[in-house]
């Protein structure tokens, strides 16, 4: 079936069109094959980033540093990593406090001047436009710019206003509260509305990029050998996708079959 | 008709399934031309990266993985071409740990065809962990984050990274990003702080988000998901893909508009069914 200089590469392609349908077929129903997929691509995603997190930090960052270049202050997260491994034991497991309390402290820090920094003094100063700049640059309303223009100003200020004043509760929600807090709702409704529709397409360009791989667009020029004919890569991976999806169509008939799915629960007992 | 719309309402979510793999094989199989518009964000990234200047290097920061490549790897790919065609230098490193086997092949596929040296024009400085502190220690020092480039060389000593260290250092950051730690955490822990020119490409799941950094002059350019990288190669690739390479999304805004039309019908159609259902009295 496979020819010798190819055989691993096509090996290769068979096991990206399996484990794929073998994902998919959750769409069908949960499965065994579908689990076998979710517990592969488990452990070869924790394997791998194990395998980076070890050349890529604690090699260059610690031993190498310790070990090569004698810069001791490395020793000290050594030390804190082993101040973790503490919990382990009922005995010792307050010394895994200090480890956590830096990483607590540290991370609090590192997101407080984040937050501050990048979230509320640009956002606010850029949710209160410049509206005679604004008018300069865009006039009332500019198609040409996506819409930017003295409205789109106005529609952003209400908008953010209203969304506001719907989460302040320290007054009663009197009828032009009531009004007020209605447009803040409409106005999330859009901004959810447009968050949704993003989702979908991303979800959609997901969907695109495996059925162009199993459709074998993504594949290069040249030829390939399946069932020892020679064929293009293309129509190669078309033949393996289409063989495979009715394997698996043949595998999933054969396990309903055999009882598999989901089965009736059984008759509660009447407590006699 | 009644009944047909109860029935419709409990219709197996398979047929729903079967519904969109259809509607994303079939374009696929029998494509047609699409049209579509360069929005701003997408037109002002391109603008910034044109704008660099032979000799400029910048330090791509490329977060994504497998799940996101359809995404964000035409805009890699078309943003790798662009910069060099223009002799800019490229920096690269990863946030993410599943994004080295994926993204360094591109790079030297790239850097190879346009005859660019190791070191010297290009450098893969690999993975760190520490997410928002890894992005925090790329702001002061790109050298120290990334102590040994990917293939074991001292990042200080690398040519290429001559005069350069903190990330101000660099003439643009670009983020490519599937999500955290990506655009928003370098937008939140250095954008600011050293003033850094940064552009983003992100998955569409994300891009209602940045739109906000971009409007607010944190991001000076965006690209969305698969429109968005379509739209960078519309503009790349104005005279065509150079040799050996292909678009990617462009190809694919036909099965990207069938899928939503699909989704739009069943939205609208369960929406009539419901208050038609409902107006009867009837339950589903």
């Amino acid at each position: 079936m496979i020819d010798g200089v190819t055989s691993m590469e096509l090996l290769g392609l068979w096991i990206s069109i399996f484990f794929t349908f073998s994902i998919l077929s959750f769409l069908y129903e949960d499965n065994p094959v579908y689990k076998l997929g979710e517990h592969v691509f488990m452990g070869i995603g924790i394997g791998l980033g194990t395998v980076e997190a070890w050349y890529g930090v604690f090699k260059p960052k610690m031993v190498d540093r310790l070990l090569e270049e004698s810069h001791y202050w490395s020793f000290v997260p050594v030390l804190l990593l082993i101040l973790l491994f503490m919990k382990l034991s009922p005995k010792l497991a307050d010394w895994a406090r200090i480890p956590i309390a830096f990483v607590v402290a540290a991370f609090a820090g590192v997101k407080l001047t984040g937050e501050a920094n990048g979230r509320l003094v640009a956002q606010v100063a850029a949710s209160m436009p410049d509206l005679p700049a604004l008018y300069e640059k865009h006039g009332w309303w500019n198609w040409e710019a996506d819409g930017a223009g003295v409205i789109s100003g106005l529609v952003l200020v209400l908008g953010l206003c209203a969304c506001l004043l719907h989460f302040y509760f320290s007054a009663p929600h009197n009828k032009p509260m009531r009004a007020i807090s209605r447009v803040g709702v409409l106005t999330l409704m859009l901004s959810f509305g447009a968050s949704f529709g993003f989702t979908v397409m991303g979800r959609i360009s997901l969907a695109i990029g495996r059925a162009e791989d199993l459709l074998g667009f993504s594949q290069p020029p040249g030829n390939i050998t399946v069932l020892g004919t020679e064929m293009t890569r293309m129509s190669g991976m078309r033949w393996m996708t289409i063989l495979t999806l009715l394997g698996f169509i043949a595998a999933l008939a054969a396990w309903k079959r055999s009882g598999g799915g989901h089965q009736e629960p059984p008759a509660q007992a009447t407590g006699e | 008709m009644l009944k047909a719309l109860v029935r419709f309402q409990s219709m197996d979510r398979r047929w729903v399934f079967l519904g969109m793999a259809f509607s994303i094989v079939i374009p696929m199989l029998m494509p047609w031309s699409c049209s579509f518009q360069v929005d701003r964000p997408v037109r002002a990234l391109y603008e910034q990266v044109d704008a660099l200047e032979a000799g400029d290097t910048v330090f791509v920061s490329a977060d994504f993985d497998p799940a996101s490549r359809p995404e964000l790897e035409p805009f890699y790919r078309a943003n790798l071409h662009h910069l060099f065609q223009k002799d800019v230098n490229v920096v690269m490193g990863t946030l993410w740990p599943t994004a080295p086997p994926l993204v360094l092949p591109i790079f030297e596929e790239i850097a190879e065809s346009y005859g660019k040296e190791y070191g010297e024009d290009w450098a893969f400085l690999g993975y760190t962990e520490g997410r928002e502190l890894a992005i925090k220690s790329i702001g002061a020092s790109v050298r120290k984050s990334f102590p040994k480039d990917s293939r074991g060389n001292n990042t200080a000593e690398l040519p290429i990274m001559a005069g350069l260290d903190g990330a101000s250092d660099f003439d643009m950051i670009i983020s490519v990003s599937a999500g955290f730690p990506g655009t928003q955490a370098y937008v939140l822990q250095i954008q600011g702080q050293y003033n850094l020119n940064m552009i983003s490409a992100c998955t569409a799941v994300s891009a209602p988000d940045y739109i906000a950094y971009f409007d607010a002059g944190q991001l000076t350019g965006l690209s969305g998901g698969m429109p968005g990288s379509a739209q960078y190669e519309s503009l790349v690739f104005a005279d065509g893909p150079p040799e050996g390479a292909r678009l990617m999304a462009t190809p694919n805004m036909n099965v990207l508009n069938l899928g939503h039309l699909y989704i739009i019908l069943l939205i609208i159609m369960g929406n009539i069914a419901y208050f038609i259902t409902r107006a009867a009295g009837v339950e589903s």
